[in-house]
């Protein structure tokens, strides 16, 4: 492993500077579950290492009551969201996503933002995300942005952020009454899994609790990025939720997905594990809803 | 015997170094730094089948902080590996598999050395390769090894007993199937590394990471010979290493080449493998294809057993080759079964080569023959429990292949399985239970010529005992073993007993930490040692008592005479007396067990154990008939042990073992390319996880075996043979559907699933 510099600022301002005085000589690292991998591996190598770990802000986990949105700092620890009381209760999806990331220690020291930006196709902290219309607001040198998270991915590795770029927060806007979400990740182990196939489903439904006012269907590992499967979402959109119909959208998101054959799984056999969970998270969803009344 | 007054045999007492190594105090070969020490690094071949055209190795040379560069040229031409003897440490001319050593180098830091490696140029000639072991025996196949004329190995493995295609002929029921098993890595923790270091006469130490230290020294001593150092010493000394499993039974080529760095530069030269190195480089277990065909007649009664296999052998040749000799026992003596046969051919390929691996070759053999149990079953209408019943081996038996049972519980494990598991009983959707049986040399096992093992006593004047074993603790035991069985004899505690081991220089010789022989061999040396010493402690304090020798017991500490208060005193006391005195005597002793087994003859016959263990396991499991996902919901692994001389570290072995079979079952899997490994990590290779593990209930039948110590027989490797049949077994009681590859990923089940749904019903 090459050495460097590790610098620690206390304020995203202060972390800005430090990259802005070593440009591409620099990285930056949230829990390092990733970066020191690379590190080791000698895939990066920079002269330093900028931490984010000491900036107050970025470990911010909050809910606002007034308006219901909640904010997740980026260097918030997945175990941290899997212990949260308010997390399991009301964001279902956030809690199966991070509580099966890696392994306790992984989960002690990984946060979401990190999990975010390392934009691995199998990334299971940014299919909740995605499914919660989750906003990602960003500070670099050229000010403060926000970017939908959905949008926040360009290809495996690579992500919108520009050069000095920090992902400070994520902000879930307030969630519709009678919403349900659930996420799976299907392995074929219960601990420092990779997903074969991530998929997250959230619904919301109309009083009468059967018509589907909003849908969301997110798949991890089902493409290049994680991924909206937007015509299966259309497919219940306005219609009442029953087991046949989520049987079809599960078929939808199988046709809409860009899964592939690897040395973990096969492509005909990733299809069909989107089609299956696709159902059972909706009717998981729908069961949430129900036991939430 | 009466074992109920054992005092220390028996006992659940934790792992001697389990404090040492829980605190990071025990001493990996990762943490030994000796003065002056260098860092070798291995550089790899690019290809899988290759000529090296051209090498250039001047700017690694020049490099500063390179001491040295070694290549093929480098390496004498009568060193080589292998009971084969086809492995060169560095490979010349050509290269047959991606972890081809072509290249090494000694630097200061293995920084330097790893940069150096980056400034080797190489250019290779890409020649075809041959990646499938079947397609390798066909005449037009390119030869891995031009100068071997075919890819077919010359080894002897073939055996028929009775006649098998009468009895086929006379067989009410037959059933055929094909099975195929994969490589798999062993996975220690503590990944390879070896120091070697030549004193100023040439004599050579090396600190390695070795299951087999004496049978190391002879390797070593065979390449000091090869480099011109003819009448030189070798010292193995094994430090405490993170696990061995088989996989540290040959020695390897990188022993070797710190070997040829460390007499190249004078420097201790020491050679460590990252996990990458590890998962490439170190070899799997052996992987199959296996075509079976059992048949009973109409009373369920096997009526024979028709076994064909092709090993892909890979480039290379090392124990893997031989795991054919273990097959047979299983497959010979597995249930009674008269008539016999089985051939089995190791191909070269272009892949990895395998080595040993717990079970050696049992696991394999015994997936295809439990499998196919439990299809004959189903054939001939007949119970599966009560199929292998019908058929299990008993005490007093003498198998085909000339196999004495002495003790037996077969039945009991079958028996305990039942109690513990309602394999006949109701059951839900998709979920099913599968039992599998097994066999596997319990005391000792005679593959090499001696199968013994050394111990030396002394006993100090406070009590304290030091033994000298040649056998080697690797985590599994022996510590505990031989201090146990030593402080049973000699009457003293645990923390009396002092037990050295894994050092050439000090220890006798043994043949090694494999085929579950430790605790049977290793501890019958200890026991045949102790029982001298205590010969004399008797017959002296018989002298100072005024009694005979058999009136007196030795206890706790204690030397007494029971039921007379005046005749007692503490053993060191009398360990004093008798040493300091005229003409006094310090207590010490030595033995040497062999145990009475048998080489297997020309026609694979022989007693290749003094005794056998049994078991039996049972499985439940789930199935997800939409995804092909397999849960373990409950596993019964029961076992024959003989006596159990350590039931937690015993327990310790079981559950290691069924975790490891449960792997082998359902997700570890070395993935290939073109003869290119593709998950060195444990990201993707899927070794199970604590949170994968399920509970295992281990009961333990104790049936007293005559030749054990203190009735104990092997139980090292047993816990992985019958996983994978066991859970393909309960697989098919859930969904109906039989896999015959493993591992049963849940692609497979899945696969099978809509096959099945497909064919119409019959």
């Amino acid at each position: 492993m090459k050495e460097f510099t590790y610098l620690t600022p206390t304020t995203v301002e202060e972390a800005v500077s430090l990259y802005g005085q070593h440009s591409e000589t620099a990285k930056y690292m949230a829990g390092g579950t990733d970066v020191i991998v690379k590190l080791k591996e000698g895939w990066m190598e920079p002269d330093y290492l900028i931490s984010l770990k000491k900036i107050e802000e970025l470990s911010e986990l909050r809910k606002n009551d007034a308006t219901g949105d909640l904010t997740i700092g980026a260097t918030v620890t997945h175990a941290v969201l899997e212990k949260s009381i308010m997390i399991q209760k009301e964001y279902p999806i956030i809690h199966d996503a991070v509580s099966n990331i890696g392994s306790l220690q992984v989960r002690n020291v990984g946060t979401i933002g990190g999990n975010l930006i390392n934009a691995v196709p199998s990334a299971d902290g940014a299919i909740p995300m995605i499914a919660l219309d989750g906003i990602s607001l960003i500070q670099g040198p050229a000010g403060e942005r926000s970017v939908a998270v959905k949008d926040l991915f360009i290809e495996p590795y690579k992500t919108v952020l520009k050069p000095g770029e920090i992902l400070k927060k994520i902000t879930i806007p307030a969630q519709a009454p009678r919403t349900g979400s659930a996420y799976i990740k299907f392995g074929r182990r219960a601990a420092m899994e990779l997903p074969l196939i991530g998929i997250g489903v959230l619904l919301s439904l109309e009083e009468d609790l059967e018509t589907c006012a909003k849908a969301r269907i997110v798949l991890g590992v089902a493409g290049p990025t994680p991924m909206r499967a937007y015509e299966a979402e259309k497919l219940l959109a306005g219609q009442r939720i029953t087991e046949d119909i989520l049987r079809q959208a599960g078929e939808k998101a199988a046709d809409e997905s860009k899964v592939r054959d690897s040395v973990r799984g096969s492509a005909w056999h990733r299809k069909e594990m989107i089609r299956v969970q696709v159902r059972r998270m909706g009717l998981k969803c729908m069961d949430i809803i129900r036991n939430n009344r | 015997m009466n074992l109920k007054e054992l005092n220390v045999v028996g006992k659940r007492i934790p792992k001697l170094d389990a404090a040492k190594k829980a605190m990071g105090r025990a001493e990996y070969i990762q943490d030994i730094k000796l003065p002056g020490m260098v860092y070798g690094k291995i550089l790899y071949s690019r290809y899988a089948h290759a000529n090296i055209v051209k090498m250039d190795t001047s700017r690694a040379r020049a490099l500063p902080g390179v001491l040295c560069v070694l290549t093929g040229d480098d390496v004498p031409k009568k060193m080589r590996m292998g009971f084969y003897k086809d492995n060169p440490p560095l490979k010349k001319g050509k290269v047959c598999s991606f972890r081809d050593e072509v290249a090494a180098v000694a630097a200061i830091s293995p920084e330097i050395a790893k940069t150096a490696l980056d400034m080797i140029e190489i250019q290779y000639e890409e020649l075809p390769g041959i990646f499938d072991p079947e397609k390798a025996m066909e005449p037009d196949s390119p030869l891995v090894h031009d100068y071997h004329k075919t890819n077919v190995l010359n080894l002897p493995w073939k055996l028929h007993y009775g006649d098998v295609e009468k009895a086929e002929k006379e067989s009410a029921f037959v059933v055929e199937e094909r099975f195929t098993t994969q490589w798999v890595s062993h996975c220690c923790l503590g990944t390879s590394g070896a120091i070697a270091l030549f004193d100023s006469s040439n004599n050579l130490t090396i600190y390695t990471n070795t299951q087999i230290p004496s049978l190391a020294q002879k390797d070593f001593l065979e390449s000091l010979k090869a480099m011109g150092l003819e009448n030189k010493r070798a010292r193995v000394i094994k430090p405490i290493i993170g696990g061995g499993f088989g996989s540290k039974l040959d020695t390897y080529a990188y022993e070797h080449i710190a070997i040829l760095l460390a007499h190249a530069c004078r420097r201790p030269v020491k050679i460590l493998f990252d996990r990458v190195e590890e998962f490439k480089a170190i070899s799997t277990r052996q992987p199959t294809v296996i075509y079976i065909k059992q048949g009973c007649d109409k009373n369920g009664k096997l009526t024979f057993r028709d076994m064909r296999m092709v090993l892909d052998n890979g480039a290379y040749t090392s124990w893997g080759a031989t795991t054919p000799s273990v097959m047979m026992m299983p497959i010979t003596s597995l249930y009674r079964v008269e008539n016999v046969r089985y051939e089995a051919k190791c191909v070269y390929t272009n892949n990895t080569y395998s080595q040993a691996m717990r079970g050696y070759g049992n696991p394999q053999a015994t997936f295809a023959i439990e499998s196919t149990i439990d299809m004959l079953a189903q054939k001939a209408g007949i119970d599966r429990v009560e199929m292998r019943r019908i058929n299990r081996n008993q005490p007093g038996d003498l198998t085909p292949q000339g196999f004495k049972i002495s003790s037996c519980g077969l039945s009991e494990c079958i028996d305990a399985v039942e109690k513990e598991m309602d394999i006949k009983g109701p059951r839900e959707k998709g979920v099913g239970f599968g039992i599998a049986s097994l066999i596997h040399v319990g005391g000792g096992a005679r593959i090499y010529k001696s199968d013994g093992c050394g111990a030396i006593l002394k006993m100090d004047d406070y009590g304290k005992v030091d033994i000298f074993t040649g056998g080697t603790d690797m985590g599994q035991g022996l510590d505990n073993i031989t201090a146990q069985i030593v402080a049973e004899e000699l009457g003293l505690l645990v923390e009396d007993i002092n037990v050295v081991h894994s050092d050439t220089d000090v220890c006798p010789w043994d043949v090694g930490a494999h085929a579950s022989r430790s605790t049977f061999v290793a501890g019958n040396a200890a026991l045949g040692a102790a029982k001298k010493v205590k010969a004399v402690i008797l017959e002296e304090a018989a002298k100072t008592f005024g009694v005979s020798p058999d009136q007196i017991v030795m206890k706790a500490r204690n030397i007494f005479v029971p039921g007379d208060a005046e005749k007692t005193m503490p053993i060191d006391k009398l360990l004093r007396k008798v040493h300091f005195s005229p003409q006094g005597k310090m207590l010490m002793a030595d033995y040497f067990y062999d145990p009475d087994n048998e080489n297997m003859g020309k026609d694979m016959k022989g007693n290749m154990s003094v005794t056998y263990a049994f078991g039996a396991h049972g499985v439940k499991v789930r199935v997800d008939e939409e995804t092909g996902k397999v849960e373990v919901l409950d596993y019964v692994a029961a076992h024959d042990v003989g006596r159990a001389i350590n039931p937690l570290l015993l327990e310790g072995q079981v559950y290691g073992g069924v975790v490891m079979g449960l792997g082998y079952a359902l997700t570890e899997e070395v993935v290939t390319r073109d003869g290119k490994n593709m998950n060195p990590n444990f990201r993707d290779y899927k070794l199970f996880t604590a949170k994968d593990a399920v509970r295992i209930k281990a009961p333990v039948v104790e049936t007293y075996d005559e030749y054990g110590p203190f009735g104990a027989k092997g139980i090292g490797e047993p816990g992985c043979v019958p996983t994978a049949p066991a859970v393909a077994n309960a697989i098919y009681d859930a969904v109906g559907v039989r896999i015959t590859t493993l591992p049963i990923t849940p692609e497979k089940v899945l696969a099978a699933l809509k096959e099945k749904k497909k064919r119409p019903l019959n």
